[in-house]
């Protein structure tokens, strides 16, 4: 795999984006009809323009770094509710500057040469005071600033600069949700056993590293997870992410719904308050399923929440699972009784009375592999103790469920198993020819205003991507 | 991280030698020797008690949590190593601390009621819109280079008493010397179990000689309140040992006169581990310094010396 793109020289100088940003509210109201046209990277020297000393009242305070000094802006990569994501490479260190400050360096040593830069938006668009950073930008910050793992995507620095904050990561080329639509392409072909064998110790060992440090992610899903082109794992966005040792109130009561719905484990469904690390693995039990079949395993709609701003039951969801798993029962899962929707969980069946007779984990998984096409001996089927290690993954039970260790001592893991080897740390390191596209990565124009979008989190995916449930984040 | 302190940014960018904290201060007295000329201050210890007051009289308006309240003493530490305290305006930047500290401790407030607060607690304090709270986030943000979570000896405070088996009392005196330790540079030196284990020693060393004075909690007020330590009637800005004490607790250190069972075993647990004993005997003399230094403590003093550079500078 190509490292990044380096960008052509013409697109370098050119103007590149054409972003068109809503107006500041002290613009008036004929500019704010028309606003100007302006680059991608004109969205970034719009703060040299102001002064750089931020006057504390009497404290002069200079920020240390400007982010135009140091990067510059390639293009666009997506959108969500946070901000937006763009990419960048280091600036020609022509500046005084630049040529001031290290290059920016992994923690191996090697020279990082792309990033993607995550640009928080103000509450207000166009926003002119300060109104305080979010609790979620703060945690993601303080959190990337501190932990540090080969799987975990590598924070360079953050800049705060004229009320923006920039994050600077490392720009990685593709993510795990691109991967699976480019296999789901006609003609349709299965994840490679190594990659996906691969995938999943990776993706472990940084879960594992995150639970050690108690860290919950709190949203895993495939577009959180970013592959380098040298087919190393990295999980990203913290956004979510809290500190759970000794949380001074339930977990519950600080993001009352935590973890994209199809992804969403049954103790968080079924309305529990203290949830655990546990509720990550149900997450990644879910990725394990759909990188083996190329779609979500639970597929459920979310139930919107009414206007007391309760938070509804997510019947449909419980379904798509039942559908397969067949609904908890107290048998396996002691304490399902105390669960706060333990009651609606009977409403289940009247609803999607499919859940009476479950296909079973057995028969998906086999109907999958069948499916799959698996061409062996160059390219054979997963390992039999794969099914063993999703069944353990997608356990009713938070208590039962398989924690990260335990899930990396599982046999599906020994070296003994998959192609005799232990897995690596390159995910594409599969002897097979299989290319993915690169990033997309927008430089034509784009209309972006507030809340015009919603759905749009990544533009790199289109069709699937699109139809994906957007988070809901409800914040203290 | 959190799991680890050696790994944490606390650990590798945050903990100092003593001739680096000096050098680091020296260079910023140098770079403003005309403001330190113009307006002296107190005692550093003595700013420490004052901004710790302070931020525990705002946290028994909101009540605030302990963890919340340490949090904040560390950032306006840590801020002022690399700013000049003169150039400042101390009550905004407390107001910003306790801000920041209680959205990183899961315990937010929002930015107009910290305002409200703040500007009612302290009149001085001359802000009133929300955004300079905004704005100076950024700047404590920077300046800590967004290092903010933090590892304190509260967390193997609780571990030491039960393998210790302290009792209630003992805990809650061992409880407000690690608040009163914000007052020194102990946070910016050792790590928070050094600083546990020292309090932890001062407690079991104090209470059998009775040299235990009952005074309130130096340290947060809530937690003063919640554990019920203090005599209501004693004024909140009295250290938690009186010097004398103190002194006693040092002699104790030396000579382990009055060695109990329980400091028999503290001793022997000491000298089994891995612990910095040169490091706790140092803590163990910086307490013991804090607490004579308060005998001086004037509040009135600190206050007005902020009042002069604040005036001064808005001239």
């Amino acid at each position: 795999m190509p490292a990044s793109n380096p960008p052509s020289a013409s697109a370098r100088n050119a103007p590149v984006l054409n972003l068109q940003t809503q107006q500041p509210a002290s613009a008036g109201p004929a500019r704010t009809q028309n606003p100007p046209k302006r680059t991608a990277q004109a969205t970034f020297e719009e703060s040299a323009e102001t002064p750089a000393l931020v006057k504390m009242n009497a404290t002069p305070y200079a920020p240390q770094r400007h982010i135009n000094d140091h990067y510059e802006i390639v293009g666009f990569i997506s959108s969500g509710t946070y901000g937006r994501v763009y990419k960048a490479i280091s600036k020609q260190r022509h500046t005084f500057a630049a040529r001031q400050t290290p290059v920016a360096k992994r923690s191996d040593g090697t020279e990082i040469t792309a990033f993607a830069i995550k640009k928080f938006k103000p509450d207000k668009e166009g926003e002119l005071q300060y109104t305080g950073i979010s609790q979620s930008a703060i945690r993601e910050m303080a959190l990337c600033t501190e932990l540090s793992h080969p799987a975990l995507i590598h924070l360079v620095e953050i800049i705060l600069e004229s009320k923006c904050i920039f994050m600077v990561f490392e720009y990685a080329e593709h993510d795990l949700l691109q991967i699976i639509h480019h296999h789901s392409l006609l003609p349709r072909t299965p994840i490679p056993a190594v990659t996906l064998r691969s995938t999943m110790f990776q993706l472990l060992s940084g879960l594992l590293y995150l639970h050690r440090n108690w860290v919950i992610h709190r949203d895993l899903k495939p577009a959180n997870i970013m592959v380098t082109s040298g087919g190393a794992i990295k999980i990203g966005d913290l956004g979510l992410a809290r500190l759970f040792r000794q949380p001074m109130h339930a977990l519950f009561s600080g993001d009352k719904v935590v973890v994209t719905i199809w992804y969403r484990a049954p103790e968080l469904l079924l309305g529990s308050r203290h949830y655990t690390p546990a509720i990550d693995l149900w997450a990644v039990g879910c990725i394990f399923a759909e990188l083996l079949s190329l779609r979500p395993i639970f597929k459920g709609e979310e139930a919107k929440q009414d206007s007391k701003k309760a938070v509804p039951f997510q019947r449909n969801q419980m379904g798509k699972i039942a559908e397969i798993l067949g609904l908890p029962r107290k048998s396996d899962w002691p304490l399902l009784q105390s669960m706060p929707e333990y009651q609606s969980l009977s409403t289940v069946a009247l609803h999607n009375p499919s859940v009476n007779r479950p296909i079973t984990l057995e028969k998906w998984y086999k109907n999958i592999i069948g499916n799959n096409n698996y061409q062996p001996p160059k390219a054979p089927a997963p390992d039999e103790t794969a099914l063993d290690l999703l069944k353990n993954l997608l356990e009713y039970d938070p208590l039962k469920r398989l924690t990260a260790e335990q899930a990396l001592q599982h046999p599906y893991f020994s070296p003994e198993k998959g192609d005799g080897k232990p897995p690596g740390w390159n995910c594409f390191n599969t002897g097979l020819e299989n290319k993915y596209p690169p990033r997309k990565v927008s430089t034509e124009a784009h209309e972006i205003s507030t809340g015009s979008l919603p759905g749009t989190k990544r533009t790199g995916v289109q069709d699937d991507g699109l139809l994906r449930p957007v988070q809901k984040k409800m914040r203290d | 991280m959190a799991a680890n302190y050696w790994d944490s940014t606390q650990a590798k960018y945050w903990t100092f030698t003593k001739s680096d904290l000096a050098a680091q201060r020296s260079e910023l007295a140098k770079l403003n020797s005309q403001l330190h000329t113009t307006y002296p201050l107190p005692d550093r210890r003595h700013m420490s008690i004052f901004i710790q007051q302070a931020l525990n009289k705002l946290s028994r308006r909101m009540t605030l949590r302990q963890q919340a309240l340490a949090t904040a003493q560390i950032y306006i530490k840590r801020f002022y190593l690399h700013v000049e305290m003169r150039k400042t305006n101390p009550y905004l930047i407390m107001a910003t601390a306790v801000y920041l500290a209680c959205k990183m401790e899961e315990s937010p407030h929002h930015i107009r009621i910290m305002l409200g607060e703040a500007a009612r607690q302290w009149p001085e304090l001359g802000v009133t819109e929300s955004s300079k709270i905004g704005e100076c986030e950024f700047a404590l943000i920077s300046t800590l280079s967004s290092r903010l979570i933090l590892h304190h000896p509260y967390r193997a405070l609780s571990e030491l008493q039960s393998s210790f088996g302290l009792s209630s009392e003992e805990g809650q005196l061992a409880h407000a010397i690690i608040n009163d330790s914000f007052n020194t540079d102990l946070p910016l030196l050792y790590p928070p179990h050094v600083i546990a284990i020292t309090a932890v020693f001062l407690a079991v060393v104090l209470r059998p000689a009775g040299t235990l004075q009952a005074h309130s909690s130096a340290g947060s007020a809530s937690a003063a309140g919640m554990m019920g330590i203090g005599s209501p009637g004693l004024a909140p800005s009295i250290p938690m040992l009186s010097s004398a004490a103190a002194q006693n607790a040092l002699s104790g250190l030396a000579g382990l006169k009055q060695a109990g069972p329980k400091l028999t075993k503290l001793v022997d647990w000491l000298a089994e581990s891995q612990v910095d004993m040169e490091a706790v005997v140092d803590a163990t003399q910086e307490l013991v310094s804090l607490y004579e230094a308060w005998e001086s403590y004037s509040e009135r003093n600190c206050k007005e010396s902020i009042t002069k550079f604040m005036t001064g500078f808005s001239k």
